[in-house]
Formats: structure tokens, sequence, C-alpha cells
């Protein structure tokens, strides 16, 4: 059940946890982008890179909003166990796809948490989630980071 | 607890029955739930905006198809997910008994004609696909329901996507 704070200030409270929620997928698409790039090479790594880098602003933004609104950021963990192993290059862009698609998800849930100021935020980083994931899989999804999105299998591009 | 007009009209019937077996009157009893008419959401309007918008898409690529059918690998999946999204949409148009049909909204359809030639093709949907995005973006922050501001967001996650696998198509690098 919910705390008394939060029943008081139940629009504020489902806000700081859905934030919570983004942050921890930002930090688990960091680490993943970690491992990701350690088998990729050539364009690949570098817009792996390139994406890590957008996580980690990403996990900069949420943190800051987080303690805007007196919420102390939860830190990331030291390690995140992998959903399949990750030895080739095809693995590593299948683990960028899922990495893109839990951060959608995340996001998808600060659009939920009825939030206004929060809503347009946390569309727009789902806008940024499906283009990278799209980079990836070469091709779309109907409806990113809802639970019935099931992407097709990466292709080599 | 005063019913309001809509809804005793609604009871009318089960209270004639009530009536006659002499239980009806009693003010403190809890409505049907499922007599209650539906309420009318307060983005009916904005919904039917966004469909319209959605419905264009559908007819702009249909338009790009019919003139330029070697397009199609690239361009049919993208007019099957706005179909769905479309779809979609749709469904979460819920019209409440008995409101006055609006008159029947023309798809903002896009006067530019289909321009010649892969690249401007190409282009041409891409700048669709965008402006459809961020009209999403800008219309659910006066959404209400927050599961229709998801699904608004999701779609327009897609529409972001679709542009810029088009740019990607448009100039591959």
């Amino acid at each position: 059940m919910t705390t008394a704070g939060r029943r008081a200030r139940p629009g504020k409270a489902a806000g700081n946890a859905a934030l919570q929620d983004a942050l921890a997928a930002e930090n688990a698409a960091i680490f993943g982008y970690g491992v990701a790039g350690a088998y990729l090479t050539g364009r690949q790594r570098a817009t792996a890179t390139a994406y890590w880098n957008e996580h980690r602003s990403a996990r900069d933004t949420l943190s800051g909003l987080l303690r805007a609104r007196g919420e102390q950021p939860a830190p990331a963990a030291a390690s995140y166990k992998l959903p399949f192993g990750v030895h080739t290059a095809a693995e590593a862009a299948s683990l960028a796809i899922f990495l893109e698609n839990g951060v959608t998800a995340a996001y998808l849930g600060l659009v939920g948490a009825g939030d206004p100021g929060l809503r347009t935020f946390g569309a727009r980083a789902m806008q940024a989630a499906a283009i990278r994931a799209t980079s990836w899989l070469g091709s779309t999804v109907a409806f990113p980071g809802m639970p019935a999105a099931r992407p097709s299998p990466p292709r080599a591009r | 607890m005063a019913a309001d007009p809509t809804r005793r009209r609604v009871l009318t019937a089960s209270a004639l029955m009530l009536t006659a077996a002499g239980t009806a009157g009693c003010a403190s009893g809890q409505a049907w739930p499922w007599a209650r008419p539906p309420v009318p959401v307060p983005e009916v309007g904005m919904l039917r905006n966004v469909i319209a918008a959605e419905d264009a898409m559908v007819s702009t690529y249909t338009a790009v198809l019919s003139a330029r059918p070697a397009l199609a690998a690239t361009v049919s999946p993208l007019l099957r997910q706005h179909r769905q999204h479309l779809a979609q949409l749709r469904d979460r148009l819920m019209v409440p008994a008995g409101a006055r049909p609006s008159p029947a909204k023309t798809a903002r359809a896009r006067r530019a004609p289909v321009p010649a030639g892969r690249d401007a093709v190409l282009a041409y949907l891409r700048r669709a696909e965008t402006d459809q995005a961020a009209f999403l973006v800008h219309t659910l922050a006066a959404v209400v329901t927050p599961s229709l501001a998801q699904l608004m967001a999701s779609i327009s996650a897609s529409e972001a996507a679709h542009a810029a696998l088009l740019d990607s198509a448009v100039s591959p690098r």
C-alpha cells in the first residue's frame, strides 16, 4: 500500500516513482552499451558510443529532475544481468535493441504518471529511444514501449 | 444522491418496472453501475483531430504507394503501421449515447501532390512523419486520460522512427 505521504500527493509521488524507473532504465542502458560496444567495430561502434553518451546525458537530466523535486536519485547497480549471452556484433546489436526497448517502456510509464510537466518530456524521450532502436533494427514498430510491441529479430545492416 | 437528468432517463424503464412491484422511490439506493450513461470524455474533440490527422497520414501513404509502386518495400510497412495507429485511436473514441453526431470531419488532407523523384517522395513522407510526431507530442500535453496519452506518445515515437528510417533511405550514409 502507499504511504501516508504518497496519499497526500499521489501525483507527485507517481511522478517521482516514474522518474526513478526511467533513471534505472537509463543506468541499465549505460551499462549495457558498455558491454555492446566491446563487440562492435567501425560505424556500429561509433553509433554505440554516441548512444552511450545520449543515455549518460539522459541519466543526468533525470537525476536533476529528481533532485529539483526533493528526491534522491537511486544509484546505478554495479552490474546488470544480461538478457542473453553477448559475444558477437549481432548479439551486441540485439542487446542495444533490448536496452532501447526497456528505456522506451520506462518513459511510457512517465507519460502515464499523470504529471503534465513530465508527460511531454517522457514522450520526447520515447521518440529518441525509438529512433535509436530503429537504427539497430533497420525497421520500425507500430507501438514502441507498449507491452504488445514485439520487435522482430535484428537484421545485419 | 440525486440522479442527473440523463441518468434518470436511462433508468426510466427499470424504474417503471420497480414501481409496478411497489419497491421504487427509495432515493438512497445505489444506481446500477451499468445503467450509468457513458461520461463524455473531455478529450473527444482532441481525439477526433488526432484521428483525422492519422487518417490523413494513411491517405498520404496510399497516394504515394499508388503513384510510386517501386517504393512499396520501404513504404508499405510504414503504411501498415499507420493503419494500426488509426485502428487503436478509433478504438479509444467513445461517443456518449445520445450525443449529437459531430459533422463528418474530413481528414486534414495534405494538398501537396506527391512529388516526382524517389528521394523527393521520401523527403515528403519524412516531413509528414515529423510534423505528425510533433503534433502528437504537442497535443498530448492536454490529454486527461493517462492511457490515451501513452498511446499517443507511443504512436508519436513510432512516427519519429518512421521519419528517421525515411531519412536514412533518402541519403544512405
